[in-house]
């Protein structure tokens, strides 16, 4: 008799101890639980002040370079470092910090463009194929892999040079009708083509975890309960499926704008990108490939940065993956 | 499983077909005919004869259909003809033929450095489980991975021949046995074997914790041993499996690798091609670059139930 109550009491006390713990933490929202276990990985975090920075840069590029980045200066070419010029200048005595500041905006402008966009075609085919199923789910998975195994800097140029001329002509007859001037602007058309064809690239990536977000989402148990209680697709949408996806999208997101920065640079380092006199530390570093050996901070300059930007990447992308998916080891 | 072979079988030839047919009408409809881009491209307005254009594009059968022209293609491809250049009038087959080689060595050359190193180093951290050396190698694997390889091989080629001054300027090919290839082989190696190096790590961290190593250490063999011997089969089946990522992986920075040090490879050929819209011999890079990955995918497809039977069965259920 004793022993049964000493059993019951061990239970109820922890059961106590269960309702304790749970009160002690109130319900942390699973961002902000992600958010402490990110803040808690230092590379994770070095990584997120390098990349806010680098977005703070971009942003405010024309006031704080202390340069004009295009302006040349023949009688300073290829100094060394100074005060004067912190990253000395180009072969053409152009200021290198100013276009490496410069060449900052460009990543940040066309790697934002480029993931966006192949973030709404991406949650368009996944959703569609998530939902339809059915052949139009196989032919979507399909074209997917299918994209996934074109090495894609070939794909990309292949892209690119194709869309170039109707897109020229195009711009030439606009402006032969309407005589704006700003359909003679080639730096349209190379921003144009390069985040038209890197997105073309990145959606499939995007579309295939997004599928399987909603696939794996969808069929769990607390949707169909909610589905039983009543609630409405949307409510379905918006209070379950959207919070449950958002760390792997989330992570996806910072993955696909560390590689749209990468082929955006490396596509401009082939010199079929974002094209000179517009820097872009693709083109910079192909520039610099040509006098590393007599001048070699001018090739220094945007590797270093692009390294440093690019690791940085790295690790807030591992960081955030542990924090959203902490049981998950990859 | 033989079913299962040629069941994978069927599913690469459309594969193969479709991607040409996707590039191929990206050039048809976006680049214009070939006879029309030479023409374009002769100096002054002297060959630009609209009658004399026709009859050329006529005789050589380009006002066909698109889908004639296509499988007209395709026939030709099969007999392993590619058409001929715009820039240089020689055939794609003998210039691809000419650079193949040279790419192929070093992509071989390069698998077979990372996948040695890369898992000697992940079955390392692996064993120092969150000490420092496995902090160190994590962190390296980590960095590594997101550095493109046009920006480390400048950074590293720098600190070689200017830093620490141990190396002459690599540039160019002089055979896989120079020692110009070093710094090409490492730079090419060192992005996907992050790849392998977190795989062995977390194979032989799952590995240590199954009963049957627990087994071995409580008999006494020796750690080494009980690494090559046990160890070794299950981190080389997830190696396997990323064998189509690697490859893709190499053949992109290919390109890029090729450009930096002035290699006379595929790389090269494929920028060469690119700036001087050579539309043929894009088309068949492209067609061989999918070829290659595809072909791997395949491979290790068919190889992966063979290294691990548990593979085969898990694929049959989700695909049932």
């Amino acid at each position: 008799m004793k022993e049964k109550i000493k059993t019951v009491n061990t239970t109820t006390n922890i059961e106590e101890d269960v309702i304790k713990s749970l009160d002690a933490t109130p319900s942390e929202s699973l961002a902000k639980d992600a958010f402490l276990r990110l803040i808690a990985n230092k590379g994770a975090v070095v990584g997120l002040i390098i990349i806010t920075l680098l977005i703070f840069i971009a942003l405010f590029g024309p006031y704080i370079t202390p340069h004009d980045f295009l302006s040349q200066n023949l009688e300073m070419r290829n100094q060394g470092l100074s005060w004067e010029h912190p990253f000395g200048t180009d072969d053409l005595g152009r200021d290198v910090l100013s276009r490496v500041i410069y060449g900052a905006r460009t990543a940040v402008i066309l790697s934002i463009s480029i993931t966006v966009i192949s973030f709404i075609i991406g949650t368009a085919v996944g959703a569609i194929g998530a939902y339809v199923g059915g052949k139009i789910d196989a032919f979507i998975v399909w074209l997917i892999d299918l994209t996934m195994s074109i090495p894609s800097l070939l794909l990309v140029v292949v892209i690119n040079a194709s869309l170039k001329p109707p897109l020229m002509r195009w711009m030439e007859t606009q402006y032969l009708e309407t005589k704006n001037t700003i359909f003679r602007e080639t730096i349209w058309v190379d921003f144009v083509l390069v985040f038209g064809s890197l997105a073309l690239i990145k959606w499939p990536k995007a579309a295939r975890i997004i599928r399987g977000q909603i696939l794996s989402i969808r069929n769990k148990n607390y949707v169909t309960a909610a589905r039983a209680a009543g609630v409405s697709t949307f409510g379905i949408l918006t209070r379950y499926i959207i919070p449950n996806a958002m760390g792997p999208v989330i992570v996806l997101f910072s993955a696909i704008l560390g590689e749209a920065m990468v082929l955006e640079s490396a596509f401009s380092f082939l010199g079929v990108g974002v094209r000179p006199p517009m820097p872009s530390w693709g083109n910079m570093i192909s520039d610099g490939l040509r006098v590393w050996h007599l001048h070699p901070h001018i090739l220094a300059a945007p590797a270093g940065v692009l390294a440093v930007v690019t690791m940085a990447f790295s690790f807030l992308g591992d960081g955030l993956n542990d924090a959203f998916n902490p049981r998950q080891w990859d | 499983m033989w079913k299962y072979i040629i069941n994978r079988l069927l599913r690469w030839i459309p594969t193969v077909l479709a991607v040409l047919l996707i590039v191929y009408a990206m050039a048809f409809f976006g680049a214009g005919d070939p006879i029309k881009l030479i023409f374009l491209r002769a100096p002054g307005d002297v060959a630009y004869n609209p009658e004399r254009i026709e009859a050329m594009r006529e005789s050589a059968g380009l006002n066909r259909p698109f889908i004639v022209q296509f499988g007209d293609y395709v026939l030709h491809l099969l007999r392993g003809d590619f058409g001929n250049s715009l820039t240089s009038g020689r055939s794609v087959g003998s210039i691809i033929a000419n650079a193949f080689p040279i790419t192929l060595q070093l992509g071989l050359a390069a698998t077979a450095l990372l996948a040695v190193l890369g898992t000697a180093l992940g079955v390392i951290a692996a064993l120092h489980h969150n000490r420092w050396l496995d902090n160190v190698i994590s962190a390296f694997a980590l960095g590594v991975w997101g550095v493109p390889v046009f920006v480390s091989g400048p950074l590293l080629m720098m600190l070689f021949v200017k830093g620490l001054n141990i190396m002459d300027v690599p540039y160019g090919w002089h055979g896989l046995f120079d020692s110009m290839v070093i710094l090409p082989l490492l730079v090419l190696a060192i992005t996907p074997m992050a790849l392998i190096i977190r795989q062995a790590r977390a194979a032989v961290l799952e590995v240590m914790s199954e009963d049957f190593i627990r087994t071995a250490r409580s008999k006494g063999i020796p750690s080494l041993s009980i690494v090559i011997r046990h160890i070794m089969r299950p981190v080389l089946t997830p190696v396997v499996s990323q064998l189509g990522l690697i490859v893709i992986n190499m053949l992109n920075n290919a390109v890029l690798i090729e450009t930096v040090f002035g290699i006379p490879g595929l790389g090269q050929l494929a920028v060469t091609a690119i700036t001087s819209s050579d539309y043929p011999v894009i088309l068949a890079l492209v067609f061989i670059g999918s070829t290659v990955v595809l072909t791997v995918n395949l491979l290790v497809d068919i190889v992966f139930p063979l290294l691990d039977p548990r593979a085969l069965s898990k694929k049959e259920i989700k695909e049932a």
